[in-house]
């Protein structure tokens, strides 16, 4: 990864926590002296690197991870934000990646039942929830968006 | 990678399939805390493979499901 892919990256990293939702090509560029082709073509190198994730059909973000930019079924509120993560795992790491506690909302994946689960110094507080992982780690980036 | 309220919702819901790996939520909290932390800061690098392995191992999620490729 070069310097101006890692540029790029973290432009849109920096804009994403800034506007709350994932920045778009032209805004990523007027905040590093960019063209938008020049960050398109960024964002495709790091789509292919896994660094980033892109929508296949419009080359707009869709996942800056742990952060999605659609809505999913993990809605976390943290810094005074609601965000949406791409599974659980990316719902706890939306709080270790802005160093703040936070609440996710949730439902239990087979019932449906509402689950909330308050973070508070990197703990949650409800012990008894349990994660599932259905896909082994070899396999995750096969299709990042089913995982 | 979902949340389920106990092992009877997550056997209920796999429906006899194949399960995959089941932690607890603070061993969850505590891999995303360890996984995502570093991601912000302007001057991250990606990190390598035996780094990420690194971390899962730490945690204990070892064996062949947990073995990134």
């Amino acid at each position: 990864m070069d310097d101006l892919d890692l540029r790029i990256r973290a432009a849109t990293y920096r804009l994403f926590v800034e506007l709350g939702r994932a920045p778009t090509a032209i805004e990523v560029a007027g905040s590093g002296d960019l063209s938008e082709a020049d960050v398109v073509s960024g964002w495709l190198r790091l789509h292919e690197q896994h660094a980033l994730v892109l929508n296949p059909a419009t080359a707009e973000i869709r996942m800056a991870n742990p952060f999605s930019a659609v809505p999913t079924a993990y809605r976390v509120r943290a810094d005074d934000r609601w965000w949406y993560a791409n599974c659980a795992w990316d719902a706890f790491g939306i709080c270790a990646a802005l160093h703040v506690d936070g609440r996710i909302e949730t439902s239990c994946h087979d019932c449906g039942e509402a689950l909330t689960v308050e973070v508070r110094d990197e703990c949650p507080d409800d012990e008894s929830l349990l994660f599932h992982c259905l896909v082994p780690a070899a396999r995750w980036w096969d299709d990042i968006v089913f995982t | 990678m979902n949340l389920f309220r106990s092992e009877e919702h997550i056997e209920r819901w796999l429906g006899g399939r194949e399960p995959g790996a089941t932690v607890s939520v603070g061993m969850l909290s505590e891999l995303a805390h360890a996984w995502w932390s570093d991601r912000l800061p302007p001057e991250w690098q990606p990190r390598a493979r035996e780094l990420n392995q690194a971390i899962l191992d730490r945690l204990g999620l070892t064996g062949p499901f947990w073995q990134l490729a």
